[in-house]
């Protein structure tokens, strides 16, 4: 029994790692442009795409295509600010229209160029590593490098955000545009660097994962609806609260499916949602309402 | 470190811009006719684009390939004159509502004289519209079946009854096996299925050792599912009709988990795959049900399915990466039509129903089969007959055998109505 | 006298224009294919429905979970009609009113939060519904949802028979109690309710300032426009003689939010120029030029490229059309001011 608790906490820690990276993204759109990017699961679909193109079918190394997706979609995100995001500001429910319009576009070109069916992507690291000193509880090496690639990604945002020019800029802007603006602090100029690193997390946690999930065209349908619960829990405004939401999301969904249900820990995720709706509508973290 | 890419997987990405052409090339799907002559034409109804399409897209490819040979060879003969086949397609989304307006387009548009659907939750809109057509329809799942719907028949594929001949096969092949665990997604698949299992499971001997374990359908990490199966260490893994797309995560946790005894399930779709994720010792003796169609054993005579190793090549070739289970059944089901055709000498749909099921027998892909299911679905519109069992030996799947499931049915019956009824499977008890 | 003749005038364009367009509507099932008489009846149910969602906006007030209220609406009617044996037109106006109850229980929970909060929040108890239905098979029918359904009963009027499994019939069902249903609408939206719903939604601290209870409109106009989609689903319901919970999930919703926004919401009129208009591309076009696989694709594309150059929604083109006729037509006398025109209920 104390072994399956082990192995069901490393696989929360596992989940919770990618949450983070999904969420903390989505958040730092929404904090920043007041955009809910509902796109964002097709971001984290094209990293996962990447993979499958340079390192499947491609045979380029691995570490290369994840840099790549890296890259690739922190550009696409810089397109989508200039191009869909910046026309539809201050015109929020515009703005998830023309997100709902790449969504469909993302899913149809993948589909076109891939097929339908679910995608094969060896993976490069898969030697299970033993936890704790225990046979029975492992983990294989390419979660663990998705837990370590997010805790760096995550350290390195946290740093940008409060010790560099740029990070204090973009947390002016997503406190109060105007006043930003005030300042002479470009809010395109911030906006564009937003969604490049939002797009950015999610494109890796797509790369990183593609050899350990279901990779398919309409693989970021789950995500997105999982990541709006954690960013509703966390409060909107908090990358902190991302990050913890995440970690708490992850937890109670993990343990519910290996103990009950997949089913119900669905449902469990959603009732938590309502009930931090009702009772602090804020978030357990958040500090500001951006209705 | 990197794995073996197979020879199979070579040249199988094309470039966007001639995919899309491709893809829209392939989407109309109208097989050339060279010369004007009569044609009759086939609805497919299935969705075409969606989280569903891998039930239908690929059997469009298949049938596709299927109108081109016939046509090619002079078309159907009906009443002494050649007919060529017209193959025409609705996308229904897996939608109720589009599929019912799919098939008034098909029926009163078109004028087709055959649908071909997957069924599920698309089939009972379209239930009165083909009724009161007197419209021919088949579907790959047999639970849509019920005594109120004469005209509709699962001819081919008759999930989840197969599942019981690998069941069979592994409790006479391996019988100190005794122990059991499952899992499935939680839809309308995966739960008859799972009825089907357990009776398997309990006419076999075997005991369960937990309740099967249901997943959600958009659960991507499988690892906390895994983690509960294998903590009763059970000897045997049973994956029920996990979508092609499941079975892959699934068998990977469970070697990564560290796991060493045997694993059953209904498809096994992309298995070389599957072996590159884990290795030729894990993947050894995994049994299931869809055999490889350039395995040698489907030129045997009993097999009803012209040139499944031609077929397969040609599918390959003009799409790679996308077979699957349902790429030959739509095919399969066209044979039989066809045959039902040419027996009645004509198209019309109730002609055409008694010419196929004429003498209570009909030509099934895998051998001779019987017209079926009252006890199940109410009403004899099921074509059981054997089906294969596969099993992966030395990197291969291997057809080990063709089991009859009127010969379980006539020891196993009442287990299996049972469980069907245990789970609320029944004709009787559905909506 | 001058403002009097000029707006009997007008009124008289009103009526013309209403009799028109009804006897389109009326001849129009009789002038298309049939499966586009099909997509004509599903249409009208989808025409209630982006109208009932309007009137939740006119508050302020963005749902996620109208297209669940709708299932409720369906769910309802179906198990009162096939479980219980009421007959289904008052099954109907029962499932409309479940939805309706369901509605007004959940304003307590979901009208603590504003805005954002308020589209999650109801997208997760939108969400909780539907995995109700999912799990339990007593009495929804589990993931497989329900069958046979009764259809509405055919009517018998001396030796003709009128049955609605017919398209064209149903449509005229549909057509019926769906205009009637948009008089209500119309209506309540011009009346003073409705001129509140505006308050709250653009100046509630003021509304409140002056002894409007801000709570007690919001519900109202969320209850009303809940028993409207109930109606909508329970129509669908009765026609399909089948629902499952997959056709009132996030996907459905958010073609209800597509139509809706490419329409505009600033008119009446405007969410229904949107289903029209996107119902006719998606439905009629895409599928005539056999592309399925890019229909995705194309259909994404004009939603951009319509948000892109169209922000205000389809409906800003009307007037800049009524002009062209106006200029064309008749010289315009001097701009009469009409009230509530800033409010632009048109």
């Amino acid at each position: 029994m104390v072994e399956l608790i082990l192995q069901t906490v490393v696989n929360a820690v596992y989940a919770a790692s990618f949450m983070a990276l999904i969420a903390v993204g989505l958040v730092l759109i929404f904090g920043v442009m007041g955009v809910i990017n509902f796109a964002h699961g097709e971001l984290y679909m094209l990293g996962a795409y990447t993979v499958v193109y340079l390192y499947a079918d491609n045979e380029l190394p691995f570490y290369l295509a994840v840099v790549v997706s890296l890259i690739l979609l922190g550009l696409l995100g810089a397109v989508m600010e200039r191009g869909l995001f910046r026309p539809m500001r201050g015109n929020p429910l515009g703005g998830l229209i023309v997100s709902i319009g790449l969504l469909l576009i993302l899913q149809a070109l993948v589909t076109m160029g891939f097929g339908v069916r679910m995608e094969h992507v060896p993976s490069p690291y898969q030697v299970p590593i033993a936890l704790f000193g225990l046979e029975s509880v492992s983990i294989p090496a390419q979660r663990l490098i998705l837990i370590v690639a997010a805790v760096v990604l995550l350290g390195g945002l946290w740093i940008f955000l409060r010790r560099t020019r740029l990070g204090w800029a973009m947390r002016a802007c997503a406190q109060d545009p105007e006043a930003a603006a005030l300042q002479g602090i470009s809010i395109n100029q911030t906006a564009r660097l937003a969604m490049c690193i939002g797009a950015a997390l999610a494109g890796v946690a797509g790369a990183l994962t593609a050899p350990l999930v279901r990779t398919f065209p309409y693989m970021g349908h789950s995500v997105i609806v999982a990541a709006f619960i954690v960013i509703i829990v966390g409060g909107i405004g908090s990358l902190e609260g991302a990050i913890i939401a995440a970690i708490l999301y992850a937890f109670v969904h993990t343990f519910v499916t290996t103990f009950v249900d997949g089913v119900i820990a669905d449902i469990v995720g959603l009732v938590l949602m309502m009930l931090v709706l009702v009772i602090r509508p804020t978030g357990l973290f958040g500090t500001k309402e951006r209705a | 470190m990197s794995s073996r890419f197979l020879g199979r997987r070579i040249g199988r990405r094309q470039f966007l811009g001639t995919t899309v052409a491709g893809a829209a090339l392939a989407a109309t799907a109208v097989p050339r006719i060279s010369y004007a002559a009569k044609t009759v034409k086939i609805g497919f109804l299935a969705p075409l684009t969606g989280e569903v399409a891998a039930w239908g897209l690929p059997g469009l490819y298949g049938c596709q390939i299927w109108a081109e040979q016939i046509n090619a060879a002079g078309g159907i003969n009906i009443a002494g004159e050649p007919h060529m086949v017209e193959l025409v397609s609705y996308d229904n989304e897996y939608a109720p509502d589009k599929a019912r307006t799919g098939a008034q387009k098909l029926i009163h548009e078109d004028g087709v004289k055959f649908i071909m659907m997957l069924g599920g939750d698309t089939w009972p809109a379209v239930q009165p519209v083909a009724n009161q057509a007197r419209m021919l329809v088949s579907t790959l799942l047999p639970s849509d079946l019920s005594p109120d719907t004469p005209f509709l028949i699962a001819p081919c594929e008759v999930h989840p009854i197969y599942n019981v001949t690998g069941v069979q096969w592994l409790a006479e092949n391996k019988p100190d096996l005794k122990t059991a665990v499952m899992c499935a997604q939680d839809d309308s698949l995966g739960r008859p299925s799972v009825a089907t299992y357990l009776a398997a499971f309990e006419a076999a001997g075997i005991t369960m050792q937990d309740d099967p374990l249901f997943f959600d359908l958009s659960t991507t990490d499988f690892a906390p599912v895994v983690t509960k199966l294998l903590s009763s260490n059970p000897q045997i893994l049973c994956l029920d009709t996990a979508y092609a797309d499941y079975v892959h995560p699934i068998v990977e946790q469970a070697f990564l988990q560290g796991y060493k005894g045997q694993i059953i399930s209904c498809t096994a779709d992309f298995y070389e795959q599957l072996i590159d994720k884990t290795s030729k010792e894990f993947m050894e003796g995994f049994i299931f049900q869809f055999p490889d169609f350039d395995d040698a054993a489907l030129n045997d005579p009993r097999v009803n399915f012209s040139d499944p190793n031609g077929f397969y090549t040609e599918y390959s070739k003009r799409w790679p990466g996308e077979w699957g289970a349902v790429s030959w059944e739509y095919a399969s089901i066209l044979d039989l039509w066809k045959a039902g055709v040419e027996a009645s000498n004509s198209v019309d749909p109730a002609k055409v129903l008694a010419g196929m099921k004429a003498g209570g027998k009909g030509k099934h892909a895998f051998g001779e089969a019987t017209w079926w299911g009252k006890d199940l679905f109410g009403i004899d519109n099921a074509l059981v007959g054997d089906w294969p069992v596969v099993v992966i030996e030395n990197g291969k799947a291997q057809i080990k055998e063709f089991k009859s499931i009127p010969a379980w049915w006539e020891k196993n019956g009442k287990t299996l109505i049972k469980h069907f009824e245990a789970m609320g499977e029944m004709y009787y008890q559905r909506g | 006298m001058h403002s009097g003749a000029a707006s009997s005038r007008s009124l008289t364009w009103a009526v013309a224009g209403f009799v028109l367009l009804y006897a389109v509507l009326v001849a129009l099932p009789h002038l298309i294919s049939f499966s586009q008489k099909e997509i004509l009846v599903f249409l009208m149910i989808n025409v209630l429905l982006v109208v009932s969602y309007r009137l939740l906006t006119l508050t302020g007030e963005w749902s996620l979970g109208h297209v669940v209220i709708m299932g409720v609406g369906a769910y309802g009617s179906a198990l009162y009609s096939k479980a219980v044996g009421i007959p289904v037109p008052l099954a109907m106006l029962l499932g409309a009113c479940t939805a309706a109850a369901v509605a007004f229980v959940l304003s307590f929970p979901l009208f603590r939060m504003k805005g954002f909060y308020f589209l999650i929040g109801s997208f997760a108890a939108g969400e909780i519904i539907r995995l109700l239905w999912k799990r339990f098979r007593e009495p929804f029918g589990g993931p497989k949802g329900l069958k046979l359904l009764p259809s509405f009963p055919d009517v018998q009027i001396g030796e003709l028979t009128i049955a609605f499994f017919d398209p064209v019939t149903y449509y005229y069902l549909c057509l019926v109690v769906v205009s009637l249903s948009l008089l209500i609408l119309y209506r309540l939206e011009r009346s003073r309710v409705g001129l509140t719903f505006h308050a709250v939604h653009w100046q509630d601290r003021l509304a409140e300032a002056v002894g409007v209870n801000t709570w007690r409109y919001r519900t109202l106009a969320f209850v009303v426009a809940s028993f409207f989609a109930g109606l909508a689903g329970a129509l669908l319901a009765h026609y399909l003689t089948t629902i499952n919970p997959n056709q009132f999930d996030v996907e459905q919703m958010v073609f209800v939010l597509i139509w809706v926004i490419v329409g505009g919401t600033a008119t009446f009129y405007g969410p229904i120029l949107g289903v029209v208009a996107l119902t006719i591309v998606n439905e009629v076009v895409l599928r005539q030029m056999g592309v399925d696989q890019a229909r995705p694709l194309i259909y994404g594309t004009i939603l951009i490229a319509t948000m892109l150059f169209l922000p205000s929604g389809l409906e800003s083109l009307v007037p800049k059309l009524r002009t062209l006729f106006v200029r064309n037509t008749q010289k315009s006398t001097s701009a009469e001011a009409r009230p509530g025109a800033e409010l632009r209920t048109d």
